[in-house]
């Protein structure tokens, strides 16, 4: 605790020492506001009272008597006042302990929780009053004896000698009541009470300096402190201190150069000429020099542009050579394409048959299955090829695209190999060289196949987001979109129909609808309902009608679907028991088409109605069926035991008007059959990678003849009009013929 | 008469040329671009006052592509300088002045 000693007169003392004068002035202050001034009042110049007088803090008391000297009666005579140590002083600061007393509500806690209960000894009491009687002078703010006794507990020892010769004269201003002792009974009180009337502050001055040395040396071994707001724990670590190391490194100045010059104004307009004139010239020779480069272009590449041309020649003049040859070995197959009709067609009404002519094999591929194949739209010779795999136990880890002509049947005129089975494929009717395929990892490709075969494909589904994660099941170009691209749909396993525009360098993805299936949402492993899309096998598009679509599923449905509704079919119909392989519109009637199926049989339905119209059985699965180009009654179908039907609903509607084995049936299969478009020769492929192309009997190929009273009328319409008449009976409900001639029944 | 023969055969040798003409320069495209527009731009606006034009380029080079530039503009004056590589460029402008622009710090 630390006391200043100051001679501001303070509070009660101040008003002590002025008693009167102070009373008069608050007396004043509650009078009505009149001033009364003292008769014998100095007159003080205006100035003199806005004198400021500054006071002064001395350490010196200036009130204080030196020999005070008062009558004592007891003795009879003036006796010297004891020297209060410092009375008249008053503390200017105070610091105010971290004691408590012992006895109040938080140091009886702090003692209950363990503190302050070391030692038990006298140092416990008396240490206890020592903070009480601090606490004491802090509350009553009146330096009494006991700040000696606290001051002397704080150990300074000088400090100490000097109070203690203070302390003998404290006793008489203790015991008179003197002004400021006035206020203290009530503390001094409280404070006998705690000290347990073990001492009292008349102690000798001796003694209670040998107290405080034991009070000093008793509280030494105190360990622990009653804890109030005031203490603090400190708690350090030392941590590793790491040595200091200092690494230096020097750059590489930047580099530098030098340069000098001079400049002159002969110097700077000798160069503006020279720079001027180079301009000039570099002006002059500005058109010749875009020439010049292009000849030494020329020039460079001359060399190789010969050698291109003359490898691109020898390369037409083999395969031409090729041709020739194959000619040569295949004559007679090709005068028979050409001119053989089987003479005994004549002989047997209502039947016909189907010659084979050439059989074309791609060596690498032989154990590929023909997972489609297609004629070229626009070179009536040509047909595409894709090569997969239907046994999907044993898959194959390629694929191939082979383009064949039938002038050439030892070798495919284009044959690329994929990265997956192909499963399907279209050639563009627009660009016929350009054809997409489907493949089994899902992926869709498009080919051009007049880049070189190093390029492989134009297109891959690749690297698109909302490609197929399942085998692409059928693939088929659509109209251009509107801002030019071609687009084709593919329809794959995972139930969705995609769009893909061909978009410059890649392709864009467009989900046109996800088949749902009436299969009710399974529950997940996971706990949630996983929806179950139906796959989708095939798709066809209405040939005019370009927004309607057929959609075939492999669990038998025929879904008629619109790119305008992607949610919702636009019709349903259960049209099979098994995956539906095709769906194929009538060439002639766009309300009619044909659908096969693993159920083994074809059905020929009308839009609108959910009963076929017609139903074959074919004793094995189908897997494919076409519409002839050039009759609106004859369709093809292959199966799988190696047999191709060719059936004209014209001449028999029960029977196929020819059934013709083309594979064994042991060891091969038939997979897809493809009408070509001008010539009478369709093409079949099989599971053995091997294309049969077979010619069609004149009795498969019957055209209809005009009616002796219209004779005008063209082929197409005649189709029209015996499709017409056809369907006319079928019909359930009687259909009105009126249009048809009755003749032309007879035709 | 003669007077006029004589114009026109000295007309073409009359031709000042003002536009600014890069004599020497090792610094990158963008850099150099800038530098040739900058001292374009000082010397038109202080065409009397060569000190000021070199200023007002030093302070702009150091400001776009840090300290410290050295700026020399001037009409006729001999230099040997050494200079950061990249960071040269010794230019001439409005026909008779030169103008060096050199980093080094």
């Amino acid at each position: 605790m630390i006391i200043l000693f100051g001679v501001i007169q303070q509070k009660d003392a101040t008003n002590k020492s002025r008693g009167n004068l102070a009373e008069d002035d608050a007396l004043d202050w509650l009078k009505p506001r009149t001033l009364i001034k003292p008769d014998d009042q100095e007159e003080v110049p205006e100035a003199d009272l806005e004198e400021e007088v500054g006071r002064i803090l001395t350490t010196i008391n200036p009130q204080w008597v030196a020999d005070e000297v008062a009558y004592h009666y007891g003795k009879g005579k003036f006796m010297v006042k004891p020297k209060p140590t410092y009375g008249k002083a008053y503390p200017l600061y105070v610091h105010q302990g971290t004691a408590i007393r012992k006895d109040s509500d938080e140091a009886k806690a702090q003692i209950a929780a363990g503190y302050g209960m070391v030692s038990f000894d006298d140092a416990g009491p008396k240490r206890v009053k020592v903070k009480k009687t601090k606490t004491e002078e802090e509350e009553e703010e009146e330096p009494e004896q006991e700040p000696v006794t606290t001051e002397e507990a704080k150990g300074d020892e000088d400090q100490v000698q000097e109070e203690e010769k203070a302390a003998a004269p404290d006793e008489a201003p203790e015991e008179k009541p003197a002004e400021a002792a006035a206020e203290e009974p009530k503390a001094e009180e409280e404070a006998v009470a705690a000290e347990e009337g073990q001492e009292t502050e008349e102690k000798e001055a001796g003694q209670e300096d040998q107290m405080v040395q034991e009070e000093y040396l008793d509280i030494k071994p105190r360990v622990k402190k009653l804890a109030n707001q005031f203490n603090f724990c400190e708690r350090a670590a030392l941590t590793y201190t790491y040595p200091r190391r200092s690494v230096e490194t020097q750059t590489i100045p930047p580099p530098r150069a030098n340069f000098g010059a001079t400049a002159l104004q002969c110097i700077i307009f000798d160069y503006y000429q020279e720079d001027y004139a180079r301009k000039m010239k570099e002006k002059e020779e500005e058109k010749p020099k875009r020439l010049r480069k292009k000849k030494t272009k020329h020039v460079k590449s001359e060399q190789q542009i010969h050698d291109e041309r003359l490898a691109q020649r020898i390369r037409e003049a083999w395969a031409i050579l090729e041709r020739l040859v194959n000619q040569n070995i295949y004559d007679d197959i090709a005068q028979d394409y050409r001119y053989w009709d089987d003479p005994s067609d004549e002989f047997r009404e209502g039947m016909g048959s189907l010659l084979p002519l050439w059989k074309f094999q791609f060596d690498p591929m032989r154990s590929h299955a023909v997972c489609d194949v297609q004629w070229n739209p626009h070179y009536q010779d040509l047909f595409a090829v894709a090569y997969g795999s239907l046994d999907f136990t044993l898959q194959q880890k390629v694929g191939c695209l082979c383009l064949y002509s039938i002038k050439n049947p030892a070798y495919p005129e284009y044959a690329v190999i994929t990265e997956s089975p192909v499963i399907c494929l279209d050639v563009y009717k627009e660009i016929p060289y350009l054809i997409c395929v489907g493949l089994y990892d899902g992926n869709v490709c498009v080919y051009n196949a007049q880049l070189s075969l190093e390029s492989s494909y134009q297109y891959k589904s690749n690297s698109v987001r909302d490609k197929h994660s399942n085998i692409v099941w059928e693939i088929r170009w659509g109209p251009r979109l509107i801002d030019g691209e071609p687009s084709f749909f593919s329809i794959s396993g995972d139930g969705r129909v995609v769009q893909w525009a061909v978009m410059p360098g890649e392709l864009q993805a467009t989900t046109i609808i996800t088949l749902t299936s009436n299969v009710p949402p399974i529950p997940g492993p996971d706990g949630t309902m996983l929806t179950v899309n139906s796959c989708g096998s095939c798709i066809c598009f209405h040939p005019e009608r370009t927004e309607i679509f057929m959609v075939g599923t492999e669990d038998g449905m025929i879904h008629t679907c619109s790119l305008k509704y992607n949610r919702n079919y636009v019709r349903s119909i259960q049209g099979h028991h098994m995956p539906v392989y095709r769906i194929h519109y009538n060439n002639y009637n766009n309300s009619i088409y044909a659908s096969c199926s693993g159920d083994w049989r074809v059905k020929i339905w009308e839009d609108g109605r959910d009963e076929p119209l017609f139903m074959f059985e074919l004793g094995s699965p189908v897997g494919d069926v076409k519409w002839a180009p050039y009759s609106s009654t004859v369709f093809a179908a292959c199966t799988a035991d190696g047999k191709v039907y060719v059936y004209d609903l014209n001449v028999d509607k029960y029977r196929p008007i020819c059934v013709q084995a083309v594979v064994s049936k042991k060891t091969k299969k038939l997979s897809r059959v493809d009408f070509n478009s001008k010539l009478p020769v369709i093409v079949c492929g099989d599971t053995k990678g091997t294309c049969h192309v077979l010619k069609l009997s004149p009795n498969l190929r019957v055209m209809c003849k005009p009616p002796k009273k219209a004779q005008g009328i063209d082929q197409r319409t005649l189709q029209i009009m015996k499709l017409d008449k056809l369907l006319s009976l079928v019909r359930d409900p009687p259909f009105q013929t009126g249009v048809v001639d009755e003749k032309f029944e007879d035709d | 008469m003669g007077d006029e023969a004589a114009v026109p055969g000295t007309a073409p040798e009359k031709v000042i040329h003002t536009y600014p003409l890069i004599r020497h320069s090792d610094m990158s495209e963008e850099m150099r671009v800038e530098a040739v527009e900058l001292t374009v731009t000082a010397c038109e606006k202080h065409s009397q006052n060569n000190e000021l034009a070199a200023r007002m380029v030093k302070e702009a080079m150091d400001k776009k592509f840090g300290p410290s530039f050295h700026v020399v503009v001037g009409e006729s004056y001999g230099f040997e300088v050494t200079y950061e590589c990249t960071n040269m460029c010794y230019m001439y402008f409005g026909g008779n002045q030169a103008i060096c622009i050199w980093k080094c710090s």
